[in-house]
């Protein structure tokens, strides 16, 4: 490698759209706010644009803890954008969501039977910073068709899924599955572009110290 | 020089100068090319004359303080009753293949006597006067229909809503007559020919088949539109010439006094005005004296403006029943033109349209039933592709209880237009602003989900839980309540269950209480009064709840929250 370093090859391959192998993917990220994840994560962080999943057992385990660093450091964009909630299973609560730093007025609830058209139309437009989806099942044609409207929006998409789903196929950027412990969790990168293969711990502490 | 000259020769060779003077009956002398005796000429091929007539015109003389485009419809009556379908080109009523004869009837009369036909109807010999039997005996297939002064006037005022886009002094003339003073537009439009030639094209886009002429005093303008003679006169030097031979019934003076005129031998306006004055006015009253001078501009001629409309409705009659919600969204696309003409022309948008759609009377009760679609817009908005993109939207979603046969669309309020600049870059991309994207996607996603199926977050000052936020209209600016924090030290859960989720009555086994209580008393004054004690804990599965226990019996417990 650092006889490459300076030709025309290195920098050929510095090129984002080249992935080599195990070599970390030189995306656009956005940092999750937990040194640990940010360390195993492929760019350090979130993918900036693109389709996110989240696996968890159950709702309310932690799932949603682990974007809060995110939801409280997006809002600051002019002109606004929103911050989109697709199905989400129970009601987000306001004044908690500002207690952690979240811009509540530019959090936007959608209720909806048909949560994957609802959330391409919002990766799609544009008009949002952070998409967040709850979804019951769903094809991996159709998850291919957020992935894909997620690119043209250039927004960053984080669907929530249930753990059954780790074993099927899925076209997202980055898929981590996530298991609650007793003061934090444990995540595991199901898939990543070279990201860490051994579990990450992280402690809710880290969110507070932040705030 | 030269061809100023040859324009000036040729011009008075047109009109001669003084030959109104000369002669008692000016009929010979009339050799304006236009025909007056045709019922509706086509208004294009002459206004070529026109843009040769007027070049040297406008160039020569000073123009005068006003200059007044008249708009005369000589097809008002039929194209009111029947406009043009959708589809086909814009024109008078009966050039559309496969339709009927048409006539129109004046049904108010003992005896229905025809006022107005089409040009398929005049060809089979039916013409303006016949009685409405006489007429049927001739043209069996006829397609009679009563008049409507209703729809004329609003025939008219939709023609004055797109002559506003021309200049703002537009008045009416009613019955069929519109008047537009140009004065100020010719620079913008490129001079009088070109503008007189955008006002008809945009007439015919509307489907009104027109005659147009521009004169410096409004009577003198509709005169020479009335007459069916397309000419420009820019400078009052030649007015009293060009209006001398036309005939006196363009004045629209009561019949018996035409009939005493020409039993006179004075037919024209030439001869009208070369009658004495002390006498005309003691014979014909001095209203028709006062015309005369308004004709020719020795007396002022103020005409009242027209006032448009504050609000837009627009209504769609189609001649068959519709059914289909994509002839119903085909239909609406003239009216939601009409809607973006008459909102481009005010600089102003709308939050709220209203479609009514009338549906064909029930069977057995007679009673018309409606239904009505409310559009709501996330911010305000003109343009007819994004009414026409929700409508189809929300008609997608609609069972129509029984086939369409009118529909009509109203606006709300109207609000200023804020003009915006478009930015360089895709939304998202560089930073590029979301500007319109952000109410386009709210409106997409209630169109198809309905209106309370998307809402913003908000704050509000209050101890209890379930009260402490409410759903709120999506609106980017920042909350006014930023109070209704616990103190620090206190954590609320990040989701909430609405309504709780009841427990059971004694301590729920599988829990583990971490924290608490905390109570929360309050309420008491509106009726929703709360007295619970809060705990924090932690199921068997390891997620972090929020339970409550009810201090007044029979101390349920419940589940409020979820820590996430």
């Amino acid at each position: 490698m650092s006889l490459l370093k300076g030709t025309g090859l290195a920098q050929l391959l510095e090129h984002p759209a080249i992935w080599r192998g195990r070599s970390t993917a030189r995306t656009a990220t956005l940092s999750t706010g937990f040194r640990a994840l940010d360390e195993g994560l492929p760019g350090g962080g979130w993918p900036k644009v693109g389709l996110t999943e989240i696996l968890a057992p159950r709702h309310g385990v932690g799932e949603l803890r682990l974007l809060l660093p995110l939801l409280a450091r997006v809002g600051g964009l002019e002109p606004p954008r929103w911050t989109v909630w697709i199905a989400p299973p129970f009601e987000p609560y306001a004044p908690a969501l500002a207690d952690h730093g979240v811009r509540v007025e530019r959090q936007l609830v959608v209720r909806t039977e048909t949560p994957l058209w609802a959330m391409e139309q919002a990766l799609d437009s544009g008009a949002c910073e952070l998409v967040l989806g709850w979804v019951r099942r769903a094809q991996p044609r159709s998850l291919r068709r957020l992935q894909l409207a997620a690119g043209r929006g250039r927004t960053p998409g984080f669907l929530f899924r249930a753990l059954s789903t780790a074993r099927e196929a899925s076209p997202a950027e980055l898929r981590v599955l996530c298991e609650p412990g007793e003061e934090g969790a444990t995540l595991r990168l199901l898939k990543s572009r070279g990201g860490a293969r051994a579990p990450i711990d992280i402690r809710w502490c880290e969110i507070d110290g932040e705030a | 020089m030269a061809r100023r000259e040859r324009a000036a020769s040729e011009r008075r060779a047109v009109v001669p100068r003084g030959a109104a003077a000369r002669a008692a009956d000016a009929s010979h002398l009339a050799p304006l090319p236009a025909p007056a005796a045709a019922p509706a000429p086509a208004p294009v091929p002459a206004l070529a004359w026109v843009s040769q007539q007027m070049q040297g015109e406008l160039g020569l003389v000073s123009a005068p303080a006003e200059l007044w485009i008249a708009l005369h419809l000589p097809a008002l009556v039929v194209e009111s009753v029947a406009p043009s379908p959708p589809g086909t080109a814009a024109g008078s009523g009966g050039e559309a293949e496969g339709r009927r004869p048409l006539a129109v009837f004046d049904g108010a009369a003992a005896l229905p006597r025809l006022v107005a036909v089409d040009a398929a109807a005049r060809e089979r010999g039916v013409v303006p006067g016949l009685s409405l039997p006489a007429a049927l005996a001739l043209e069996p297939a006829l397609d009679a229909r009563p008049r409507e002064p209703r729809r004329e006037r609003a025939w008219l005022a939709r023609l004055a809503d797109a002559a506003l886009g021309f200049t703002p002094r537009v008045s009416l003339e009613p019955p069929d007559g519109l008047l537009l003073e140009v004065r100020g537009s010719l620079g913008l439009f490129g001079g009088a020919a070109a503008l007189c030639e955008a006002v008809a094209a945009c007439c015919a886009r509307l489907g009104s088949v027109v005659q147009l002429a521009l004169a410096p005093t409004p009577l003198a303008a509709l005169a020479l539109a009335r007459a069916g003679r397309p000419l420009v006169l820019a400078g009052p030097e030649r007015l009293a010439g060009a209006l001398a031979p036309l005939p006196l019934a363009v004045l629209r003076w009561p019949d018996s006094a035409l009939l005493r005129l020409a039993a006179m031998g004075v037919r024209t306006l030439g001869a009208a005005q070369r009658l004495p004055r002390a006498g005309f006015a003691r014979r014909f009253g001095r209203i028709a004296l006062e015309d005369l001078d308004r004709l020719v501009g020795r007396r002022p001629d103020p005409r009242r403006p027209w006032q448009p409309r504050t609000a837009f409705r627009g209504r769609c009659e189609p001649s068959f029943e519709l059914e289909q919600h994509e002839a119903i969204l085909r239909h609406l696309e003239p009216l939601l033109a009409d809607l973006e003409r008459f909102l481009r022309s005010r600089q102003s948008a709308v939050l709220r349209l209203r479609l009514v759609l009338r549906h064909r009377a029930g069977p057995f009760d007679g009673r018309p039933r409606t239904t009505s679609l409310e559009l709501g817009l996330a911010a305000p908005e003109f343009e007819a592709a994004r009414f026409g993109a929700l409508f189809a939207e929300h008609l997608a979603r609609l069972v129509l209880p029984a086939p369409v046969v009118a529909f009509e669309l109203r606006s709300g309020e109207l609000q200023a237009r804020v003009a915006r600049s478009e930015s360089l870059w895709r939304p998202g991309e560089h930073g590029g602003a979301a500007g319109r994207e952000s109410p386009a996607l709210i409106e997409r996603l209630r169109a198809r989900l309905g209106p309370g199926a998307v809402y913003g977050l908000c704050l509000v000052d209050e101890h209890r839980p379930e009260h402490a936020w409410r759903a709120a209209e999506p609106g980017m600016e920042r909350a006014s309540v930023v109070a209704g924090r616990e103190p620090a030290g206190v954590h609320r859960p990040l989701w909430l269950l609405r309504p709780p989720q009841p427990l059971g009555q004694g301590p729920p086994r599988a829990l583990r209480l971490l924290d608490g209580p905390e109570r929360i008393e309050s309420g008491w004054w509106d009726g929703h009064d709360v007295t619970r004690d809060y705990y924090t804990a932690r199921d068997a599965g390891g997620a972090l709840l929020w339970v409550f226990r009810e201090r007044r019996p029979p101390h349920r417990w419940f589940l409020h929250g979820v820590f996430g």
